[in-house]
């Protein structure tokens, strides 16, 4: 039934659910002929064939009967079975009595939720005679044709085989098959070699040669820091004779204080990172999450380790201070807007809406799960039950987004005791002062307020201490505050478990379903949580009972980001409905030794940078592409596109305007003369910079999978048009001139080595001379020679070869 | 997933960019391109396949933020005056503000068209068009407060996660001019929420609007990045030129990259989008009778810049009737309903009767309405709260039927109660006009296939012409 007022937007999720799973609900069949009442008379049959039936068919049957093609919250009203079970919100008649019959509420509009039909009422008689059908008892004559009801319809709703749910390939445990013996062992470096080798051979392919030292060094650089090596780099890895030259680039390059920053913005597009928020989510310091981010990762911190602390740092004993920041993951969580003086059921809908954004991001990034399809009935793909997303749901519902100072616990209450005081008197001030004209004692009063503001300010050292977005333990309640106006109340320290939603409409309460790990990456019977709102319980249970899986997802993104291409083409999404694994067993080869190591993700950098198959050419060989065009096997290196970070950063870079510091607040894009790393430009929720928004950085709404590259001309309008642009041109001309000054042919030369990491070409250098002679270089007239130059250097600042990496 | 466009997997084809005739054509002119020849390159673009014959191939949305009040314009209800100061059972409803008794509407109406649908006072110009206009009287939504509803009736959700209404457009029809946006915001200012109402969301991000401030008529001022601080067009395209011959320097050799000559192709377009999109936008280059027809203000031009649009190509124009919410008439409601009936009438009018006799009206679909209307009780004396449970909504060309109404209100013009149509009702019949399925237009995403109208919405047969 479509609930009217209040309408769950979840996702699309294929209406295949079962009504809700209620123990205490009568079996289905019953309730039409229950003993003890009337047994229908021919008359009864003969009322319902001339009054009721025409009414059902033509009012209702069109969303619920079997001829709909997906029956509307499981309610059938074209048999007896189905109208004594009902739908979601239980059977849509209580024989002989109307006033507590759904059906009879729905038609008259009476019930809080259900109004039908939807696009009006129903004629007063009408209503009144299916009132009167429900008197007599809701009699529906048996059919006589087979009874469809049970064979095999949506409504039916198979409970969710955990069992063979378990099977699924994702959610077995690692299976360790080593790499079948193949020729070809002189290419091999790395078992992921062996495993690649293994099918390319069975395909008939062969791999591709070993990509030049310029091509390698530009590669890897890209890949780890995200930044160009410079023209010495290149000049001296390509001169390096010692056989770990390469090893030792790979160490440097993962040394680099940069890689952090490469690496955390990918982990920032998982988490819809934003420096800010909603305008009501309060002024916090977002960057501090950012930081921690970047520096854990510089740090090798244990993945495990990683996440746990961005989950529960607030439980986790050994935590240090500055790892408060991590709480980002949540503390940044996307909050919807609640207008208190609607009624508590409308805030409900938000609330709810949040807790299903958090258990998205939550399962996407961390287990390739889409538990939140299960919000409104069970999963139709995966073994996720609507209980499972109810028994996260209740984490995120004894969780609350707070602002916290990096300072010890006690520390930091003192401080934010103080800063609610301080908030406190200056809304005193205000008040005072609002007035017109502010009486002389409210002014001494103001004066006298806003003295001991200054004196209080000052008397607490830590008064500017930049508050991180973190979270605490808090249950959530949405409470009528008097007739009008609705409040949303934390109870702290308290965990809650929130009822089953039925069909996602909160309020339609169901079941109360504990907090609990899934179960079907439990091992045995999920354990409800223990420690407070289970924050610290769901991150041990990913990393204990989920551990493949969490490896799995994790060593996928990884090898995506160096390869271009996953192993699992959907990231996020390793259920039924993903991609699945090209090669299962090197993913899972990978991601076994990914634990066993310690799950530290620098060593699954160099494990795969340091493969036969990662140093490959890009250029496709003939045979390759006609048998595998796609590259499914990896016969060749992809040719990858920057992302926008990254191409931004190498212009900067090679116009040598990059500042390089790292951390701290973040800098406005759109301001051409913001000149630092772009994961420090501000990112806003709700309104991207210029360059963000046409480069297909990810809306930070929500979880974003990965990202989908986009070719437009309203980019190349960026190119052609940008002050940015216009100024790394005008930037790395003066480089060039104070470089190489006069010297067309060396300057051409160096912005080659700058910019491409290479020599032009003779024909790039006829072609440069060629079209600087005739802008205005021929005549010698400094400014014309400038101007000629920044036409070019924008043109070289436009080519592909800056933004694709072979 | 069944989609009317290519298979999303390929970015290129879902942008539009064909291969081989991109690479022929790079390699075509080479050395020989002049302005002339940049400039002279068709602009046709990659106009997708629909599910059924479409009856619109564009829409124009006049979006009158804030949310009017349908008894005042298009849903005349006497008994609001017959019971004025008392407050029946029946408006007895919760809104977002404390409400009192019914307030006097001192609007008059007058049977208009051959059709005689009432129209109000308030639109004299109006009244002489709405032979072509379908009245929607009974529209609701599911929450009264401006935020949410601006996602319902933009995004489809309460909530700012999902992709526009008009990136779904895109997404399903594609563009029949690639040398402007497809799908292009106006607003005098900036609407109470901004990015999220015409964003892709997860849809690529082609497909998400380009919101322009028409306050300042430059057309270099509207578009960002669309002209050069300082550099002639002829210098460009030597630039290009110069970028184009590198290019084929680079490949030499190598195998055609299909990914490099889209990103070369884009660059072309890019060219002339800058003189496509200037002259779009040049309001001057309008004879001086049409703009007299139009009238003046932020909207008129809106409306006038729609029409240039819309005859260019571009899929969607939303127009925003004003900066922030003027719509939003919590006090001194009759006065301001007065300034601003008297703002949108003659644009409004003028602008069915220009697409018209263009012959642009059949295929063109216009929407007016708010994100929800006003309550006919006050709020404060003389104001009037949001109204969720039932308002008004018009649509015209584009295969609708003229000249009618549909759906009803209660007697108090409150709740909708006669064919009762939701947001999601509403999209789903858009869609269909536009000659799209709105079950079957989805996009899989983090593991489900989403559509503009969630899992609900129904055509509504009719209203179709």
């Amino acid at each position: 039934m479509r609930i009217q007022l209040l309408i769950p937007l979840t996702a699309l999720c294929v209406v295949l659910a079962a009504a809700s799973a209620r123990s205490d609900e009568p079996p289905a069949g019953q309730a039409a002929e229950t003993p003890g009442r009337p047994i229908p008379t021919a008359d009864d049959y003969a009322f319902f064939e001339s009054r009721i039936r025409p009414l059902l068919v033509e009012h209702c049957h069109e969303c619920h009967s079997r001829q709909a093609e997906t029956p509307q919250a499981g309610l059938l009203l074209d048999n007896a079975d189905g109208i004594a079970r009902g739908g979601d919100s239980g059977p849509a008649v209580v024989p002989g009595r109307p006033d507590d019959s759904l059906l009879i509420q729905a038609v008259r509009y009476t019930h809080e939720l259900v109004q039908m039909p939807p696009a009006g009422q129903l004629p007063e008689a009408a209503i009144a005679e299916l009132a009167a059908w429900v008197e007599r008892g809701a009699p529906f004559p048996p059919t006589t044709g087979p009874d469809l009801s049970s064979a095999g319809q949506p409504v039916a709703g198979q409970p969710i085989d955990i069992e063979q749910g378990k099977q699924f390939w994702s959610f077995r445990p690692l299976v360790e098959v080593p790499p079948a013996p193949a020729a070809g062992q002189a290419w091999i470096e790395r078992r992921i070699d062996a495993y690649l080798m293994a099918t390319m051979q069975t395909s008939g392919l062969s791999p591709s040669p070993r990509a030049d030292r310029r091509t390698l060094i530009r590669r890897a650089s890209f890949d780890l820091v995200g930044l160009p090596p410079t023209p010495e780099e290149i000049e001296a890895f390509v001169r390096d004779d010692s056989p770990d030259a390469y090893a030792r680039l790979i160490e440097r390059l993962l040394a680099s204080p940069h890689y952090g920053e490469r690496w955390g913005r990918y982990w920032l597009d998982l988490v819809r990172y934003c420096d800010v928020p909603e305008p009501w989510a309060g002024s916090g310091a977002a960057w501090l999450y950012r930081d921690w981010i970047v520096d854990a990762l510089n740090r090798d911190l244990p993945y495990d380790r990683f996440v746990t602390l961005q989950l529960a740092a607030d439980h986790v004993p050994d935590a240090r201070v500055e790892d408060i920041a991590a709480l980002g993951f949540l503390g940044l969580s996307p909050t919807y807007w609640k207008e208190l003086k609607l009624a508590p059921g409308v805030i409900q809908v938000v609330v709810a809406e949040e807790w299903e954004e958090r258990v998205n991001t939550l399962t996407s990034t961390l287990l390739g799960v889409t538990v939140a399809c299960a919000r409104c009935h069970d999963h139709k793909f995966d073994p996720v039950a609507q209980h499972d997303y109810y028994a996260l749901a209740g984490v995120l519902a004894s969780t609350r987004l707070v602002p916290r100072p990096l300072l010890p616990a006690g520390e930091a209450a003192g401080l934010l005791a103080t800063l609610d005081e301080l908030r406190t008197m200056q809304a005193q001030v205000d008040k005072l002062l609002a007035q017109n004209p502010v009486p002389p004692e409210d002014k001494t009063k103001a004066d006298e307020l806003k003295a001991q503001i200054k004196a209080l300010r000052k008397a607490t050292p830590a008064i500017d201490e930049p508050l991180a977005f973190a979270v605490d333990d808090a249950s959530v309640h949405v409470l009528p505050d008097g007739p009008h106006r609705t409040m949303v109340e934390y109870r702290a320290g308290q965990a809650q478990d929130v009822p089953l939603h039925i069909r996602g409409n909160p309020l339609n309460p169901g079941d109360v379903v504990p907090r609990r790990f899934l179960a079907v990456l439990s091992q045995g019977t999920p354990e409800p949580f223990q420690h407070g709102s289970g924050r610290l319980d769901l991150a041990q249970a990913i990393f204990d009972d989920a551990a493949p899986l969490a490896a799995r997802v994790m060593v996928n993104r990884v090898w995506r980001h160096h390869f271009g291409r996953g192993l699992v083409e959907t990231p996020s999404n390793f259920g039924a409905q993903g991609d699945r694994p090209t090669h299962p067993e090197l993913l899972d080869d990978l991601a076994a030794r990914f634990i066993a190591g310690g799950w530290s993700l620098k060593w699954l950098h160099r494990e795969i940078m340091l493969s036969a198959a990662w140093r490959q050419q890009s250029t496709p060989h003939a045979d390759g592409q006609a048998v595998d065009p796609d590259n499914r096997h990896l016969w060749r290196m992809n040719r990858r596109r920057l992302e926008v970070e990254a191409w931004r950063d190498a212009m900067l870079a090679a116009c040598d305007s990059l500042d390089r510091s790292i951390g701290g607040p973040p800098a406005e894009l759109n301001e051409p003369a913001n000149r630092r790393r772009t994961i420090y430009g501000t990112v806003k929720r709700r309104e991207l910079a210029d360059l963000l928004r046409l480069y297909d950085f990810p809306d930070p709404t929500a979880h974003s999978p990965a990202r989908l590259p986009t070719t437009t001309p309203l980019q190349q309008l960026y190119v052609l048009n940008s002050p940015f642009i216009g100024r790394q041109a005008e930037l790395l001309a003066a480089r060039l001139q104070s470089e190489r000054p006069a010297d067309t042919k060396a300057q051409v030369s160096r912005a080659h080595q700058l910019l491409f990491g290479r020599e032009p070409t003779v024909g790039e250098v006829t072609i440069a001379r060629e079209f600087l002679a005739q802008a205005g270089e021929a005549g010698g007239e400094p400014s014309a020679v400038a101007e000629a130059w920044r036409q070019y250097l924008e043109v070289l600042l436009a080519s592909n070869e800056l933004m694709f990496i072979d | 997933m069944i989609h009317p466009s290519p298979p999303i997997s390929d970015p290129l084809a879902a942008a539009g960019i064909s291969r081989r005739e991109a690479l022929s054509r790079l390699g075509g002119g080479l050395g020989t391109l002049s302005l002339a020849t940049l400039l002279a390159a068709d602009a046709g673009g990659a106009v997708h396949a629909t599910h059924f014959a479409p009856r619109a191939k564009r829409v124009i949305q006049l979006f009158m933020n804030g949310g009017p009040f349908q008894a005042d314009l298009f849903d005349p209800k006497p008994a609001i005056n017959q019971y004025a100061g008392q407050r029946p059972d029946t408006v007895n409803l919760r809104t977002e503000n404390a409400t009192g008794g019914l307030m006097p509407v001192p609007f008059a109406f007058t049977p208009s068209g051959s059709s005689g649908l009432p129209v109000s006072d308030l639109l004299p110009n109006f009244q002489r068009v709405i032979d072509d206009v379908c009245v929607l009287r009974s529209l609701h939504t599911d929450n009264p407060n401006h935020g949410p509803a601006l996602f319902m009736m933009n995004n489809g959700t309460i909530i700012p996660t999902r992709p526009s209404m008009g990136s779904w457009f895109l997404y399903g029809l594609g563009t029949e001019n690639e040398n402007l946006p497809g799908y292009v915001v106006l607003c005098p200012g900036r609407p109470v929420r901004f990015a999220e109402l015409w964003t892709s969301a997860f849809l690529p991000g082609e497909h998400q609007g380009t919101y322009i401030n028409h306050s300042q008529l430059d057309p270099r001022q509207m578009i960002s990045f669309l002209r050069h601080a300082s550099r002639e067009p002829s210098v460009q395209s030597r630039q290009i030129e110069l970028l184009k011959r590198l290019e084929q320097e680079r490949s030499l050799g190598r195998a055609g990259d299909d990914a490099l000559d889209a990103r070369l192709r884009a660059m072309e377009v890019a060219f002339r989008m800058q003189f496509a999109a200037t002259d779009a936008f040049q309001l001057e280059a309008e004879p001086a009778a049409v703009r007299e027809e139009y009238g003046e203000g932020h909207f008129a031009n809106a409306c006038l810049l729609a029409r240039r649009l819309s005859e260019r190509g571009v899929r969607f124009v939303q127009v925003y009737y004003g900066n922030g919410q003027p719509w939003d008439t919590h006090t001194n409601h009759n006065e301001q309903t007065k300034k601003l009936c008297a703002d949108i009438d003659r644009p409004m009018a003028a602008l069915l009767m220009d697409l018209k006799r263009r012959g642009l009206l059949a295929d063109t679909l216009v929407i007016w309405g708010g994100e929800f209307g006003r309550t006919p009780v006050s709020e404060g004396g003389d104001g009037r709260d949001h109204n969720h449970f039932g308002f008004t909504m018009w649509l015209a060309g584009g295969g609708v039927r003229g000249g009618m109404a549909y759906g009803a209100t209660d007697e108090f013009g409150f709740r909708a109660v006669e064919n009762r149509l939701h947001i999601h009702d509403l999209h789903a019949t858009i869609l269909h006009l536009l000659g799209l399925d709105h079950e079957r237009l989805t996009y899989r995403y983090a593991g489900r296939d989403f559509r503009l109208t969630d899992v609900y919405g129904r055509v509504v047969p009719d209203i179709l012409a």
